[in-house]
């Protein structure tokens, strides 16, 4: 025979290590869609691109590596907000990037050919140690600004997947054109950027 | 004479495996260092973004600064990501202390588990066979007490 207040405390024991369980378990699926939902990666843009559409451009503000029309001086932050009513050619590069490199003349001629158009071509320094970005802009006569972001901030927001890549951003601040990867010939730029400039 | 240039040579030799072994090495320094293209520690990395790094690394190891003078320069730069292992304080803290919690309540748990099993297994298991002295005393004593 077995003692009814044995089966008692076996019943309660085995109830808080179900407890006791379950909590661990629904635990450790929390982190991991914690852990799913802040790395995964959105494709938002592109959808809306492909779509035919202009997806708004994130808001970021960031620290001037080096300063141009419309930016503030070096160190202090700029928003893309504040660059509303512009065309931004924005470039995202890092000194290590030899493609950055390789497609820096490209992006240099652009800012040459279009500047007093009104279009900004803006440099977004990211994944760099700003010590090497800031030696890489003199190595290559590169006159266009620069942006700086430390962090991934503003790669997850533009939901990048590496560098280099370059954006159009139309003036009401809306992604206009995305190129992955290196750009190989002026006309990958020129030709979009024309029809976004003759837009009324 | 030749005693005291042995003195200074074994001083000098002496000396010079000393200050390596008070600095600190680079190697040490890139095992905390994330990459940030790869999200690796520095030191099983090979990207381009990580060799720009540990030149960095190496570059002030070699100017004397301390782990933690090259570890805030980093902080700096890239901001507290770059870091391999999470600062033991604030929201970071949670990194550390959630190991040590699923250790803990697993071990709670496992007693009541391994208990229940033992007394599953104890219930299942099949009876011993009854020795023949014995089926005779049983079958006496229901004879004796048939109640």
């Amino acid at each position: 025979m077995t003692d009814p207040e044995d089966d008692i405390g076996g019943d309660r024991r085995r109830l808080i290590g179900l407890i006791v369980g379950g909590v661990v378990v629904a635990f450790i699926i929390g982190l991991l869609v914690v852990g799913l939902v802040a790395g995964g990666g959105s494709t938002a843009i592109d959808d809306a691109l492909v779509a035919g559409q202009r997806p708004p451009a994130p808001d970021i503000t960031l620290p001037v590596l080096v300063s141009g029309p419309g930016l503030p001086p070096a160190g202090q932050q700029a928003s893309l907000a504040s660059l509303k009513g512009t065309t931004v050619v924005l470039n995202l590069w890092a000194s290590w990037c030899v493609p950055c490199r390789e497609e820096s003349p490209i992006l240099e001629k652009v800012w040459e050919r279009y500047r007093h158009r009104g279009v900004l071509v803006l440099g977004l320094n990211m994944q760099d140690l700003s010590e090497n970005a800031l030696a890489f802009l003199t190595k290559y006569d590169i006159t266009y600004p620069s942006l700086r972001d430390g962090t991934d901030g503003s790669k997850r927001d533009f939901e990048a997947t590496g560098v280099p890549e370059t954006l159009i951003i139309d003036r009401q601040g809306r992604i206009a054109l995305r190129i992955t990867g290196q750009v190989t010939d002026v006309r990958q730029i020129s030709v979009p950027l024309d029809q976004v400039l003759a837009e009324k | 004479m030749p005693r005291i240039i042995a003195v200074l040579l074994a001083m000098f030799v002496l000396g010079g495996i000393a200050v390596p072994a008070m600095g600190v090495s680079s190697q040490e320094i890139f095992r905390e260092v994330r990459c940030p293209t790869c999200n690796t520690p520095l030191d099983v990395s090979s990207s381009a973004a990580a060799e720009a790094i540990k030149d960095f690394i190496r570059t002030r190891v070699a100017k004397g600064q301390s782990k933690k003078q090259i570890l805030g320069a980093l902080e700096a730069e890239f901001g507290r990501e770059v870091l391999a292992t999470p600062p033991k304080k604030g929201f970071d803290l949670v990194a550390w202390l959630v190991p040590i919690i699923l250790v803990v309540a697993a071990l709670c748990v496992i007693p009541f588990i391994t208990r229940a099993w033992a007394r599953k297994r104890a219930a299942d298991a099949p009876l011993p066979p009854i020795s023949a002295e014995d089926a005779a005393r049983l079958e006496d004593e229901l004879k004796n007490h048939p109640q």
